[in-house]
């Protein structure tokens, strides 16, 4: 029996925890209790987490498509084949989709494989689906687009606005630290159009309409500004833009009354909340896909930015904009630069200097991509159903975008008009249905590496057991066909750390890492520029990352959602997950003790709506929208706004994303995954 | 050397100061070193194939159970962590599946010990075939919170301390610069200290064992370097003859001011141990329904109550939750029954090891509840599976 300590696969909190092996085999998880983060403690999907690795399910060969059917092949065969058809293209007729479930080093080495060897500029991943805003747009205000505090010092908040957010069973153990601070005394704001578990604990719950985030958000700041409760100080020494953000808050538009006709929440309680935030002295904005998933998505994120500037908390413990990433290393994927506008570290690839240090770096004798931005996933899915034949070629790793993205009809159709598919992953999904190779990969227990989590914190994956079958790390496959296409000297490492190393050397945030520095528990938050730098815990103490240093405030108007309900599609459909399952599935479908316990989806409607509609609790029912219609059955309750229904999104057999608009934000592209308009109909009885 | 070879045979009930005669051990033991020598005698001389006992992770707040085969590697396991919270009863239960084809030597904690015992009264561990060596321990303290607490209250960066112990009630750090000593009392009333179950737990000394090993009562010029052995039973009582015998262990019988010392030191800390448990049990006293609700209202049904609790036994495979009339499938937070029934189960059993409060993913205090029911059941009602050989 051994103990191997690890960091969890599933959320981007970055809990530890312990794999016990035996024989060589993962058999259970064991409590880690010296981690800073989590204390030993998890989530559900963190004790289990043990239970899908040796499913039998596990893809143990590559896969070549003939026929129409997988048959299995060796890796010289699949290589050979992936190698000698990405060779056939040229390099914008490829794209990558990297992956942020897999480890910093995978993603890095996906990254100098789309722009040295394919040489292609169009690389994304999905955080286009969740995050794209935050990263856009607190880039554009902060000059630093991730997480702005620390984990642990939410805790020290003495009022937590959270908006968007489902922290209980999105991110448990960060849930923790705000019933820490609430068990201090701290007010607890909960902005969500559902009455959630989390919502439950709140002191001020606020039920509002998907989508009117910035109409909430302008009447707290008109709300803080005509009472005099704004941070003058923190205004004029540290930040920008302080008149432009004023003249748009202090319209009558957002008059309490006006504000609350939009959202739905009642004035008292927009005014309590303003004034409970603004007069804490420690206020902390917690969000994610509420705020994310819109065609507003980057106005979202800004204005939560807003708020944070115009009563100063930002730069202390307690306080921040604090944006929980949702993958395990979704953070760190995009700090890999698996985006189509950066390197890594957010180097622009349209920036010369950068383009030209990538080359020298990686010294590819041929060159590399040229320094333009190339296709977002979102935009990508458009290109090949609008243009087909400009992309000709993808290359997925861990992904799978026939559930996570936006209208899955759209999405067949754009993947079917491929010449060539190439999908990694752990285990065949709706995805790999229509790749031409499929490659077998090693999961998280079965590598060594390194992951990010949201609160910019490096830790370790460590070696539990082998991978199965002929199973491979993702890295290593990369680097076995840059190998087959010429390209091995540019690939040459050993070891995962090898990896590291060069990736360090390029990427300034990381630039003071090793190994050795990150094999501790507290490990290190980056940005951590020198090998002697502790690492920052909290950013924006002194200083933003702007040029003057100064955060910027800006005047959001607020803007509906694409597509608002109407009579023929009458309901705000919102979609989200559940504390049972992560995203596709593909892992906690195989998890016993998760899936009993949510087993398939459902449509939450509000106990009122129900009954007009005469829908009873558990009835099978149809949801549809202009995209298309799924089967589900009904969950009434009165925890949900009225005009709202909810579907999680990780279940195939009720796919929730059938359903979804592919509508984008301009900047960030993200879909607007928490607002379309549905109807609900009962299955006519035929018997 | 020549005295022992004229001593009596060890028994159950002697008391000796012991020491391990290898330098190896001696380097990386505290007092003496003994539990580690007498594990190591036991391997080398196949008493048992395996020892599980605890060893330093990363650093000083880490402790990692391990299971050694070879003895070579067993002065890794030598020294004690006041950071150790984990439970090697919980390993042996589902890790070790009991061990049931497998002699194993195991270092027990009174929690540890407990738990066993309860364990092999419902046929969950055999315990013919486990060879233990009990460790005094006054309580532990959660790894992270003692770093807070080194950080906060001792103003020393927690990096920079390479020893820690609890000694004559204090909580002492040794750092690169000096060394710190704070009265636990003093700690506790802060907020800071041992873990809350360990506070109000009574069995320090575990004489259900076969050994009970620890340094209180060590006085005289052996202080600091040899472990208080007391023999509990004729396992016990035979290694630790043919420990000596062999050489690998040493001892000298033990210094009657010392075994008095000793006896007050336990008394002590059992008296400390009432006090926190009337504190603690009364509070709850006036508002326990309310205070449960509240309490578990912020359950996400992480399962790590059930997972660690050494004595809690769950249905394995599927079908509980589609068959509860009771208990919602994968609501949140769930269903009062989910808590009721688990305290149901293990209202006889429950050690008050602390396990289920100390990994609750929401800080219920769910020790404070099953220790109240188990410690008032015990007194108003006849023991189903006969009376327990310790009390706590």
């Amino acid at each position: 029996m051994k103990y191997v300590q690890t960091t969890c696969p599933y959320c981007g909190t970055g809990c530890s925890f312990n794999l016990v092996v035996d024989k060589g085999i993962v058999t259970g998880v064991a409590p880690y209790q010296r981690s800073p983060v989590n204390e030993g403690k998890l989530c559900p999907k963190g004790t289990y987490a043990h239970e899908f690795i040796n499913s039998p399910d596990r893809l143990k060969k590559p896969l070549i498509k003939k026929d129409g059917k997988f048959v299995e092949a060796s890796w010289d065969e699949a290589l050979k084949l992936v190698a000698e058809k990405f060779k056939s293209y040229k390099p914008d007729e490829c794209a990558c989709l990297a992956s942020a479930r897999v480890s910093n080093e995978d993603n890095y080495a996906m990254m100098k494989f789309a722009r040295g060897v394919l040489k292609t500029k169009h690389i994304d991943h999905c955080a286009r689906l969740c995050h794209a805003s935050t990263v856009a747009g607190l880039a554009n205000i902060f000059g630093s687009g991730a997480m702005t505090n620390s984990i642990g010092d939410i805790a020290e908040s003495k009022c937590v606005f959270i908006i968007g957010s489902n922290t209980f069973e999105c991110h448990p153990l960060i849930g923790r630290r705000v019933m820490q601070a609430k068990a201090k005394g701290a007010k607890f704001i909960y902005a969500d159009p559902r009455y959630t578990p989390t919502g439950k604990q709140a002191d001020l719950y606020l039920q509002f309409r998907s989508g009117t985030d910035v109409a909430l958000m302008n009447g707290m700041m008109q709300e803080i500004i005509k009472n005099g409760w704004e941070n003058k100080e923190f205004i004029q020494n540290r930040c920008n833009g302080f008149d432009e953000l004023k003249k748009e808050v202090m319209k009558d538009d957002y008059s309490l009354l006006n504000v609350s006709k939009i959202t739905g929440v009642p004035a008292d309680k927009i005014k309590t909340a303003a004034e409970w935030f603004a007069k804490s002295g420690a206020s902390a904005i917690l969000y994610s896909m509420g705020i994310t998933q819109h065609t507003t998505g980057v106005d979202n994120v800004k204005s939560c930015g807003n708020l944070q500037m115009l009563t100063g908390n930002l730069g202390r413990p307690g306080t921040g904009v604090n944006a929980l990433r949702g993958q395990n290393n979704v953070q760190g994927a995009c700090d890999m630069g698996c985006l189509p506008v950066v390197y890594t570290a957010y180097q622009k690839v349209i920036d010369e200097t950068a383009q030209k240090k990538f080359a020298d770096g990686w010294k590819f004798p041929d060159g590399i991509a040229k320094g333009e931005n190339g296709y977002e996933v979102t935009t990508l899915m458009n290109v090949l159903t609008e243009k087909p034949g400009e992309i000709k070629c993808l290359y997925i790793m861990g992904e799978n975008p026939m559930i996570s993205d936006p209208d899955l009809t759209h999405v067949e159709h754009a993947l079917k008009t491929l010449d060539f598919l190439v999908v990694q992953d752990i285990f065949l999904n709706e995805t790999t249905e229509f790749a031409d190779v499929v490659l077998p990969a090693a999961c998280y227990a079965e590598k060594d590496g390194t992951q990010t989590s949201t609160e910019r914190r490096v830790q370790m994956w460590r070696k539990a057991q082998d991978p199965p079958g002929e199973a491979k790390g993702d890295w290593e496959i990369i680097a076995s066909i840059a190998a087959k296409m010429g390209y091995g000297a540019q690939f040459p490492w050993k070891t995962s750390e090898d990896v590291f190393k060069e990736m360090a050397t390029l990427t300034p945030s990381y630039g003071g890492m090793t190994y050795e520095r990150l094999n501790r528990p507290e490990a290190l938050h980056w940005p951590c520029p020198a090998q002697d730098h502790p690492g920052t815990p909290i950013l924006h103490g002194e200083k933003f990352g702007m040029p003057d240093g100064k955060g910027l405030m800006t005047g959001i108007p607020f803007k509906w959602p694409q597509e608002v309900p109407d009579n023929d599609y009458p309901f705000v459909l919102t979609t989200g997950r559940s504390i049972w399952q992560w995203h596709t599935g593909t892992m906690t479908r195989r998890s016993a003790s998760l899936e009993r316990e949510e087993p398939t989806g459902w449509v939450e409607i509000n106990t009122e709506d129900a009954k007009k509609l005469g829908i009873a609790d558990k009835e099978k029912v149809k949801a549809k929208t202009r995209r298309g219609e799924i089967t589900i059955p009904a969950r009434v309750t009165p925890d949900i706004m009225p005009g709202v229904v909810f579907i999680p999104f990780h279940y195939v057999e009720c796919a929730a994303n059938v359903l979804t608009i592919n509508a984008l934000d301009p900047i960030a592209k993200i879909p607007e995954s928490k607002a379309c308009a549905v109807k609900i109909e009962k299955i006519a009885e035929a018997k | 050397m020549g005295l022992f070879e004229s001593k009596p045979a060890v028994k159950a009930g002697d008391m000796v100061y012991a020491w391990t005669t290898e330098d190896k051990i001696a380097q990386k033991a505290e007092c003496g070193g003994a539990v580690t020598g007498l594990l190591k005698y036991a391997l080398a001389n196949k008493m048992v194939d395996a020892v599980l006992a605890v060893q330093k992770g990363q650093d000083i707040y880490d402790a990692v159970p391990t299971i050694v085969t070879d003895p070579n590697d067993l002065p890794g396991t030598a020294g004690s962590l006041h950071c150790g919270t984990l439970l090697l009863a919980k390993v042996v239960q589902k890790f070790q599946k009991g061990s049931p084809g497998k002699k194993l030597a195991v270092t027990v904690k009174g929690c540890d010990l407990m738990a066993l015992h309860e364990l092999a009264k419902r046929k969950g561990v055999n315990l013919s075939n486990l060879l233990l060596i009990g460790v005094n321990c006054g309580g532990t303290v959660s790894p992270v919170k003692a770093r807070t607490m080194i950080r906060d209250v001792y103003q020393v960066d927690p990096n920079t301390v390479h020893k820690e112990e609890i000694d004559k009630g204090q909580f002492i750090i040794e750092y690169d610069g000096g060394h710190k000593g704070i009265s636990i009392d003093e700690l506790e009333d802060e907020g800071y200290g041992r873990r809350s179950n360990c506070r109000r737990c009574l069995y320090k000394v575990p004489r259900q064992a076969d050994l009970a090993c620890g340094n209180w009562g060590v006085i005289g010029d052996k202080a600091g370097k040899a472990t208080f052995v007391e023999v509990c039973s004729d396992k016990g009582a035979d290694l630790l003859q043919k420990a000596v015998k062999g050489g690998t262990v040493a001892t000298a019988p033990a210094d009657p001011k010392g075994i008095e010392i000793r006896k007050k030191v336990e008394g002590a800390m059992v008296k400390l141990g009432q006090k926190w448990r009337k504190k603690d049990f009364t509070s709850l006293k006036a508002n326990l329904w309310n205070k449960i609700g509240e309490e578990t209202s912020r359950c996400i049904k992480c399962y790590s109550c059930i997972e660690n609790c050494p004595v809690c036994m769950p249905v394995s495979g599927n079908g509980t939750e589609t068959k509860s009339l009771m208990v919602e499938q994968g609501a949140l937070p769930p269903s009062p029954m989910f808590h009721m029934r688990r305290f149901a189960h293990i209202s006889d059993s429950c050690v008050n090891c602390g396990q289920c409060e100390e990994l609750c993913a929401m800080d219920i205090p769910l020790a404070l509840f099953s220790h109240a029911i188990r410690s008032e059941a015990d007194l108003a009602f006849e023991p189903k599976l006969g009376v327990s050989n310790y009390s706590n």
